[in-house]
């Protein structure tokens, strides 16, 4: 297997596997508080984003899906600062989603032409944003059990990683680089969020897994 | 003029290759940071719950040998002090119901009998009052300090200097039986093993606080030996001082007799 197949291979599994554990969280979603809640709609939602870049982009039309990064990272935030709200209760973290909108919107009416590229500055600061709630977070987990440790952290990894891939884009599109040279980015992000996968996975079979009676 | 741009391109994705990497590196690292202080600060608590435990384990040892040496004690002076006296009564009133007993005889048996129950109603009372001094619960604590200066320089050992300005009152009764009884344990202390000459005891009233001040010019002692023996009068003393919330500042050395002060905060309700 070439490592372009085994790439693909990769890309394919983040794909069909994100909705299913999407899914797999949603069979405890009654039972489970608002963080959970929360972190189960995220998952869904970058799930079908991630389905229709690829449908758009890859699997039948060939087109630019890259406005489908401004949904991925605009709902992303949104949903994550709801999430880390749930779980650090400071009201600065609504302000600070407030405050980042404000700023997005404005980015997007001052040029519209935006929205067929990338918008590394947006992404970056939405990333930062996350990240620093995720180490806030670990930092209060230094003391007792708290729930979502092991999604927190691979959050932290994934977001901290992926930041540079997305900021990066609009100059690897610039350059007209060759496809295979674009693909080494877009593998990376594949592994890396592979890696976020398997751990939110882990999280869910270890803590939130329905425990069945036995007789 | 190709090649040229592809080696920039190689550079370019390399440079943010190496970027990544290290991001993901430092992620890596600040998790395991996190999680190995975790582990750190874990084993800590673990470590300062054990010490805890133990400490009370101690304490519980402590107030348990305390009980049994209070009982044998409570035994011995039964003992002692009842039981033995009322067998001679029990014997001289067997006597008196003898029938050729002479009116002599039986005005002798009855003298002896009269003065060895009065003995034995003054040791009971002795006994009960050792256990509990009925003056602390009737008149207070000033009184009960005074009347236990009285007693100990009644035996020409010492010389007792007590002062006091304390409204009745103004602790609660279990808190001025503490501090009854660190006085108590302080006095035995000076008593069995300083050889001192001059006690001085203060007892003193402010808005804030109650302070109480002993000394004594004994041969004293070293305090981290002291420490170490665990003497139980001297947790006993640690304890009570705990209950009460006070603080308690000792210093002692060799011939410089002891200096005991303790400070009681008050939480007057206004």
């Amino acid at each position: 297997m070439s490592s372009l197949e085994f790439f693909r291979l990769i890309g394919d599994i983040v794909i069909y596997t994100s909705p299913i554990i999407a899914l797999i969280y949603f069979i405890s979603f009654i039972r489970n508080n608002k963080a959970y809640k929360v972190f189960a709609v995220y998952l869904l939602l970058i799930a079908l984003i991630q389905l229709g870049s690829y449908y758009v982009g890859r699997g039948y039309l060939h087109k630019n899906n890259l406005y489908y990064s401004h949904y991925y990272f605009i709902s992303q935030f949104i949903l994550l600062s709801f999430f880390y709200y749930e779980l650090l209760r400071n009201n600065l973290i609504k302000l600070i989603l407030a405050i980042t909108l404000l700023f997005v919107s404005y980015q997007f009416i001052s040029d519209v032409s935006i929205y067929t590229r990338y918008n590394p500055l947006g992404m970056s600061i939405t990333h930062a944003i996350l990240v620093v709630y995720a180490m806030i977070y670990l930092y209060k987990s230094l003391q007792g059990k708290k729930e979502f440790i092991i999604v927190n952290v691979g959050l932290l990894i994934y977001l901290i990683s992926s930041t540079l891939i997305f900021a990066s884009g609009n100059l690897v599109l610039d350059l007209d680089f060759s496809l295979e040279t674009k693909r080494i980015l877009i593998n990376v992000n594949r592994f890396l969020s592979l890696i976020f996968q398997i751990l939110v996975l882990v999280e869910w079979l270890r803590n939130y897994r329905p425990k069945f009676k036995t007789n | 003029m190709e090649e040229l741009l592809n080696t920039d391109d190689t550079q370019i994705i390399n440079i943010i290759l190496i970027a990544i990497g290290l991001l993901l590196l430092m992620a890596l690292a600040i998790v395991l940071f996190f999680y190995f202080s975790r582990k750190k600060i874990i084993k800590a608590e673990l470590e300062k719950a054990r010490l805890e435990i133990d400490h009370q384990k101690e304490l519980l040892q402590a107030t348990i040998i305390t009980q049994e040496e209070e009982r044998s004690r409570i035994a011995q002076d039964l003992h002692d002090a009842i039981s033995s006296k009322l067998n001679v009564v029990s014997l001289n009133a067997n006597f008196l119901t003898e029938k050729d007993i002479t009116t002599d005889d039986a005005n002798k048996f009855g003298e002896s009998i009269l003065s060895v129950t009065s003995t034995v109603l003054e040791n009971s009372r002795r006994i009960a009052h050792d256990l509990l001094p009925p003056t602390l619960s009737k008149f207070g604590l000033e009184a009960a300090l005074e009347e236990l200066c009285d007693e100990v320089s009644e035996s020409g050992k010492f010389q007792i200097n007590y002062e006091a300005q304390y409204a009745m009152g103004a602790l609660p009764p279990d808190e001025e039986l503490h501090l009854f009884r660190v006085a108590q344990e302080l006095l035995n202390n000076s008593i069995k093993y300083s050889e001192a000459s001059q006690i001085d005891m203060l007892l003193k009233e402010s808005e804030s606080q109650i302070d109480f001040q002993y000394k004594d010019n004994g041969k004293g002692f070293v305090m981290e030996e002291a420490e170490k023996a665990k003497g139980l009068g001297m947790s006993g003393i640690k304890n009570r001082i705990a209950i009460l919330k006070a603080t308690m500042d000792m210093k002692s050395a060799p011939n410089k007799g002891i200096e005991v002060k303790i400070e009681k905060p008050l939480h007057n309700s206004i």
